[in-house]
């Protein structure tokens, strides 16, 4: 995708990018309420959001392979915060069906490659790290608008500046992406 | 040290405003409003008393017309075919849907959803269509149960393929309570589940464990001067 907008303006590509990225996750919000459509939704917008990645190169997404090991860890890490206030309400956690895994996975993985992947590179590349970080929660907050109730969102705002600040100060996607994956399994 | 501080203290961020909302927000998975509970488990949070319903369904030509009552909550929908209804002597089919006021949990089963009494002023004809809501706080029920006393026996109708998540459709060809549960002495369906329940807390220490057993000799490894200096790795904080 990044080809198709080489020879863009960075601040038109970052609101192309924007843009698309919202209307895949609101068309997904919308398609996951029809009878029968969960699941098709949350696959279709991952793969829709995957394609927001393609032509970027792997190191300006933060998916360089050096350290791998820190970045798992990382990402193990990340999946434990995610968790950890759940978790302390012990019995208060709900239950992701099994049949739901796969678009969870689907999901998650295309959420981080277009929010803190893409977008995250080409807000850094228009304004610096600070734009980068602000711009990413504010359009990863906006987009879940139609899928969570209103009193959510702050929690949701608050799990993707946590990744974004990751994404900033590791210069690293695989732990938000295996952070994000682990939580969206368990709960 | 800066970028570690701004990280504790997203984290820190993020545990305050995942604390203040129910569990189960990421992506969409979480059903679209919290669950009006008649008997809040403690771990529910801020709750508001679940709504009744009601639906006036026109008869015309001597059939009843198809329609549809639901509580206000959206937390039951029963549906109606045209000529669901025998009409004799009425002009207008009243349906209510009442939540109880009590949780009964008969032995043997356990409930997941309220108690709604659904009543209407003619027997049915033809199979209603049912749908409950349920909470995702909840294991996903295998039944619907019916009862005609919420204090004597329950049976179970069943339950069809489910449209969405956290909803639960069946049909009946009766009026009177129903709730969604399945049988307390068998693990509760859908246990091939991943996460939740009282498993979240495992994951979770698996998580942490695996961190700190990793990270030790990852970090003498560091320590010593093993690891090579990597421009696009991840950094430390």
């Amino acid at each position: 995708m990044i080809s198709a907008f080489g020879s863009v303006h960075p601040a038109r590509r970052a609101v192309l990018l924007g843009a698309y990225v919202l209307l895949v996750e609101w068309s997904r919000a919308l398609i996951q309420k029809e009878p029968h459509m969960a699941v098709a939704g949350l696959v279709l917008g991952g793969a829709a959001l995957v394609l927001v990645a393609a032509g970027w190169p792997a190191d300006r997404l933060g998916l360089g392979t050096s350290r791998l090991g820190l970045r798992i860890l990382g990402g193990l890490a990340l999946g434990a915060v995610l968790l950890l206030p759940a978790a302390a309400r012990s019995a208060a956690v709900p239950m992701l069906p099994a049949g739901l895994a796969v678009a969870a996975v689907a999901v998650s993985v295309g959420e981080e490659l277009a929010f803190r992947g893409a977008l995250y590179a080409a807000l850094e590349e228009l304004g610096g790290a600070p734009l980068a970080i602000v711009g990413t929660t504010a359009l990863w907050t906006a987009a879940h608008a139609l899928s969570h109730p209103p009193a959510f969102l702050e929690a949701v705002a608050a799990a993707g500046l946590l990744l974004a600040l990751w994404r900033w100060a590791c210069r690293d996607l695989v732990g938000p992406v295996i952070g994000h994956v682990i939580a969206d399994l368990s709960l | 040290m800066r970028r570690a501080a701004l990280l504790a203290a997203a984290a820190a961020t993020y545990a305050v405003a995942a604390w203040m909302v129910a569990p189960g927000f990421y992506d969409g998975f979480g059903p679209p409003q919290p669950y009006n509970w008649t008997c809040p488990p403690p771990q529910a949070g801020a709750n508001l008393k679940p709504s009744s319903g009601h639906q006036d369904i026109k008869v015309l030509g001597g059939v009843s017309d198809a329609n549809s009552a639901f509580t206000e909550d959206g937390q039951v929908v029963i549906g109606f075919l045209p000529g669901a209804f025998d009409v004799t002597g009425k002009t207008v089919i009243s349906v209510d849907i009442v939540p109880l006021p009590t949780c009964p949990q008969p032995a043997g089963i356990r409930f997941v959803t309220n108690v709604y009494q659904i009543t209407a002023n003619a027997p049915l004809l033809k199979p209603a269509n049912l749908v409950l809501r349920y909470s995702n706080l909840e294991p996903d029920p295998s039944d619907v149960y019916f009862a005609t006393d919420p204090a004597g026996s329950w049976k179970s109708i069943g339950r069809a393929q489910t449209a969405q998540p956290f909803t639960v459709d069946t049909s009946t060809r009766e009026f009177g309570y129903f709730a969604a549960g399945y049988p307390s002495a068998s693990p509760p369906p859908g246990a091939v589940q991943i996460g939740g329940g009282q498993t979240l807390p495992i994951v979770v220490a698996i998580l942490i464990a695996l961190v700190v057993v990793a990270g030790i000799p990852l970090a003498l490894r560091r320590r010593r001067g093993v690891s090579t200096e990597d421009k696009d790795g991840p950094e430390d904080v």
